[in-house]
């Protein structure tokens, strides 16, 4: 079984985040916590012996370095004694670099952590300040710093591309930036436009201006190639990774295997069932409160829809899929290879570097009619 | 009623020259209808000829009028189209009277139409009486409409009436001019039953509604008739005439006008033009003058929603009964699916369907640009029919392609005379020779090309002459032409839909363009998707849509796998109502988007 945390709470807004999270105060973070901790108690009495075992935490949020090294260690604690970790558990927190100082890094090692992973964005403050990052160039660049001098087994960075008044020269730059600290994973993602953002508003309104498809395409191609160069495997979309550094917990929901999501908004899976807890923080604190599981949709996977994610989810990595399962003729698969967005091979069928790019497009395509 | 009490007659006009209002006077004075119940322009049925102002289907109204001691007479209205897209409608009609009211707006004089019903009515031996209208408006110039309407009739001006059908002024001096000069009906009641069929409607309960004037004989309820062109027996299930409701009488008399029924559903058997006789003492002959209409413009329709065919197969052949025009014969599009090639007698008559199968049946519809008929000759000499530009054989292997060419009349005051000549030129036009009427307006003849003129020809018209030309027409045959079929490629296919011929000299530009726009209009692929246009196997015209680079979703974690698979079924839902050419999906709207645009290119 593998555990997922949420931490829905942020020191401020980011200007492109729609994701469950808010800015609050530290009565209302202590409460929740609390509240998480009764939520763990429900499922230690449902759950079997075998299930309790984890293969892998993660905590992320929002921002659950909010939390000090110190009180990440206490939640580990909490969690160890309603579940059981093993030698080689994969324990995941997000940190933000406005957050940590080189203490909370060592005290959460030192309660447990062994992966960390760390919201840098972007290496140039004029871009750190339209994202509306608390931080700036100097502390995302000793976040990685400090990570890198504890006892974490893994590091991983968080960069955007395709921002405004990027280039594949500027993202190279940045990257190399980052390579030369030394960190064991990089998730590169493209800077996608939310709907009920300030930047959303700001580019609606003209004030800013994003970069094309086709040069948004350059500086992806351009930094998955200087990653490859440097020893990187591609194996999803926006992940990276030198040999035997996969987030394993994030590459267990893409092969499907059950997870258990705690806290407001957090997602789960198990059996055939999706589930996800209400995303607001005062529900799920009086549906705890009330001894309710917090869960507010759930979906019960039948036959075609087991085969639909599989397929979406599949050709995420560089796992693939199995050809038989896609809903596309083999003449279709041979003319999108010969377009190089994908390899056929052994029976499976991965997407390329390209492919990836056009994924949405390309897995629509062979999803099952 | 004696015959000579009877008066059958018709207004005829240019278009927007008050007839509809004028009708609607008459119905008033007349008390026909009463005022609480007059909506203004009565005998305008349709919504979509109150909306567009203008008359599509020609109505007929008996009224009664007693003028001081002459007595009651009987006034039989037949109303008629005003646009020459329906000038066949328009002779059906005129063959129902004796006499024509040629209506002039005072403010516009005589415009082309004007010339070409005066003629029509002249010819079909009607008496015709000039009538200015319009002379309430401040622009009126009655004295010099008056002049120029008399010498188109070679009439002395003081023969033209005048009068305003908005206040009414003038119009019971026509009523009563109407029976001075108008001649009754002549024909016997005792010869064999002849009567012309000049319009139709179709009632869902009772099938096919005939309008008809008896020329001959007499028409009563229970008879047992014969439609001569179409051999169609039938039972004469009621017999009336329009007071402007239908009401039903015994029979109708020589010289009368009315209705009847026969309880036929079939609207291809009762046609108009044609004649109706008794089936135990059948006329010898039918009255001349049938035709079948002969549309020269075509376009492909097909429904949006394929599960739609039956349903717009339905509606066109209701469209069908009272448009005798209208043709339609079923065809198969590779890009579109099940569908019809249509033929039409102009654009507006084509518009007009268009409107009336979205609005009258509900239906969602595609049409293809629309095309005129090419008369091809084979090297054997054989000779075919070209109704849709895919359908055009190998032009390296016929002997010759014609095209239709058009007799146009266009009146414009001596100041925009130079920029008519220049679009004229600029549309293949051959002039021909002008007149002078009165000084104040030319009348320029000139030959062109139907297909220069089946797309904006009119609007071009009217915005180089700032509103002042007007334009009559009349088919003048087929004539030879350097003509080519441009053919569309999207990723190496022919697509059917956007085939064209076109003038040689002119293909190359119109290639370029529609490829550009197509580019413009297509979404991105996972492939490089040539655009092409080629003349038989020769690449004209070239663009490249790129493919698609970027589409991705950047983040999926074990938090919302739910709602990115939802996303991405919906999108595959999506693709489903795309049209596919070849391995290219286009969206319905783009599909639509392209064929509108090939529709105003096409021509320019």
């Amino acid at each position: 079984m593998r555990l997922y945390i949420h931490l829905p709470f942020c020191l401020s807004r980011c200007a492109y985040c729609d994701f469950n999270s808010r800015v609050a105060g530290f009565r209302v973070r202590r409460d929740y916590v609390l509240a998480l901790l009764r939520e763990l108690d429900t499922w230690a009495c449902i759950l079997g012996e075998k299930e309790r075992l984890l293969e892998s935490i993660y905590i992320g949020g929002g921002t659950p370095s909010l939390m000090s090294g110190g009180d990440i260690s206490g939640l580990l604690g909490e969690v160890t004694a309603r579940f059981r970790v093993h030698g080689g558990t994969e324990v995941t927190v997000e940190v933000n670099p406005a957050t940590w100082n080189r203490e909370d890094f060592a005290i959460a090692c030192a309660g447990g952590v062994n992966r960390i992973s760390i919201g840098v964005q972007a290496l140039r403050d004029r871009d750190l300040k339209l994202l509306g990052r608390a931080h700036d160039a100097r502390e995302a660049k000793d976040a990685v710093t400090h990570a890198m001098g504890s006892d974490a087994a893994s590091v991983s960075v968080d960069l955007l591309y395709g921002l405004p008044g990027m280039s594949a020269d500027v993202l190279r730059e940045c990257l190399n930036e980052v390579l030369e600290m030394g960190p064991h994973h990089l998730s590169l993602y493209a800077l996608t436009l939310e709907e009920r953002t300030p930047l959303y508003d700001a580019v609606a309104g003209g004030e800013i201006a994003l970069p094309g498809e086709d040069e948004v395409a350059e500086e992806f191609l351009a930094g998955a190639g200087l990653l490859h160069e440097r020893g990187f495997e591609h194996y999803e979309i926006s992940n990276f990774c030198l040999p035997g550094h996969h987030s394993r917990h994030n590459l267990a929901c893409w092969t499907r295997e059950e997870y258990l999501g705690i806290g407001a908004g957090a997602h789960s899976f198990l059996g055939s069932l999706r589930f996800r807890n209400t995303a607001s923080v005062l529900a799920y604190k009086s549906m705890v409160g009330a001894g309710l599981l917090p869960v507010s949709d759930c979906e019960l996977l039948a036959g075609q829809e087991e085969v639909s994610e599989e397929i979406m989810l599949g050709l995420r990595t560089d796992r693939g899929v199995r050809d038989d399962i896609l809903g596309a003729g083999d003449a279709y698969l041979e003319d999108l290879e010969d377009e190089g967005l994908l390899v056929r091979e052994g029976g499976r069928v991965r997407l390329t570097d390209r492919g990836m790019l056009v994924s949405n497009a390309l897995i629509t395509d062979l999803l099952p009619a | 009623m004696e015959k000579n009490k009877i008066r059958n007659f018709c207004v005829v006009a240019h278009i927007d020259h008050g007839k509809s209002t004028l009708a609607d006077r008459f119905l008033e004075i007349t008390d026909t209808v009463p005022r609480q119940k007059m909506s203004e322009q009565y005998l305008d049925r349709m919504e979509l000829e109150r909306e567009r102002g203008i008359t599509i289907k020609a109505q007929a109204v008996r009224m009664h009028y007693s003028p001081g001691e002459q007595g009651e007479h009987r006034l039989n209205l037949i109303d008629t189209p005003g646009h020459v897209d329906f000038s066949y409608e328009v002779s059906r009609s005129l063959a129902a009277c004796e006499g024509a009211v040629l209506l002039v707006d005072a403010s516009q004089g005589v415009e082309a139409q004007t010339v070409g019903n005066a003629y029509l009515a002249v010819e079909a031996g009607l008496t015709v009486i000039p009538v200015v209208n319009k002379i309430d408006l401040p622009s009126a110039d009655y004295e010099e409409s008056a002049m120029e309407v008399a010498d188109l009739l070679g009439i002395d001006p003081s023969e033209v009436l005048s009068v305003s059908a908005k206040t009414g002024e003038g119009v019971e001096q026509l009523l009563e001019e109407v029976i001075r000069r108008i001649p009754p009906p002549v024909g016997e009641d005792s010869l064999p039953l002849r009567a012309l069929v000049f319009d139709s409607t179709y009632d869902l309960y009772r099938g096919v509604v005939a309008f008809v004037r008896v020329k001959e004989g007499v028409v009563r309820k229970g008879m047992k008739v014969r439609f001569m062109a179409t051999m169609t027996a039938a039972d004469i299930d009621e017999v009336g005439y329009f007071s402007p409701d239908m009401i039903s009488c015994d029979s109708l008399a020589a010289g009368e006008v009315g209705y009847i029924i026969t309880g036929i559903k079939d609207v291809v058997r009762i046609q108009v033009g044609d004649t109706v006789t008794a089936r135990d003492a059948p006329a010898a002959g039918p009255l001349p003058g049938y035709q079948e209409p002969k549309p020269m413009v075509f376009a492909g329709i097909y429904p949006v929603d394929s599960d739609d065919f039956t349903s717009l197969n339905d509606a066109l052949e209701r469209l069908k009964l009272n448009d005798a025009a209208l043709t339609y014969a079923k065809e198969t599009s590779k890009a579109l699916g099940f569908g019809f090639r249509c033929g039409f007698l102009g654009l507006l008559h084509m518009e007009i369907v268009q409107e009336r199968l979205e609005r009258e049946y509900g239906l969602d519809l595609v049409i293809t640009a629309p095309n005129v008929v090419y008369e091809v000759e084979e090297q054997g000499g054989g000779v075919v029919y070209v109704r849709n530009p895919s359908d055009m054989p190998d032009m390296g292997t016929l002997r010759e392609v014609r095209e239709p060419y058009v007799l146009a009349t266009i009146l414009v005051p001596p100041d925009h005379m130079g920029a008519m000549l220049e679009l004229v030129k600029e549309r293949r036009g051959i002039y021909q020779d002008m007149t002078y009427l009165s000084g104040r307006r030319v009348e320029i003849r000139c030959r062109l090309p139907l297909a220069e003129m089946v797309v904006d020809f009119y609007d071009q018209l009217k915005s180089r002459s700032r509103g002042y030309a007007s334009l009559d027409y009349e088919h003048a045959g087929f004539s030879a032409g350097n003509l080519v079929k441009l053919d569309i490629l999207i990723n190496g296919e022919p697509v059917d839909a956007f085939s064209s011929i076109v003038e040689r000299g002119s293909a190359y530009d119109y290639g370029r363009r529609i490829t550009q726009r197509l580019r413009e209009l297509i979404p991105r692929q996972l492939f490089d998707v040539p655009v092409q246009a080629a003349i038989g196997g020769r690449i004209v015209a070239r663009e490249t849509i790129k493919a698609k680079r970027k589409d991705v979703l950047a983040k999926c974690y074990g938090g919302d796998v739910t709602r990115k698979k939802k996303l991405l079924q919906k999108q595959k839902e999506g693709k489903k109502r795309m049209k596919m050419v070849g391995k290219v999906e286009i969206p319905q709207e783009a599909f639509i988007s392209a064929l509108r645009m090939t529709r105003e290119e096409s021509g320019r």
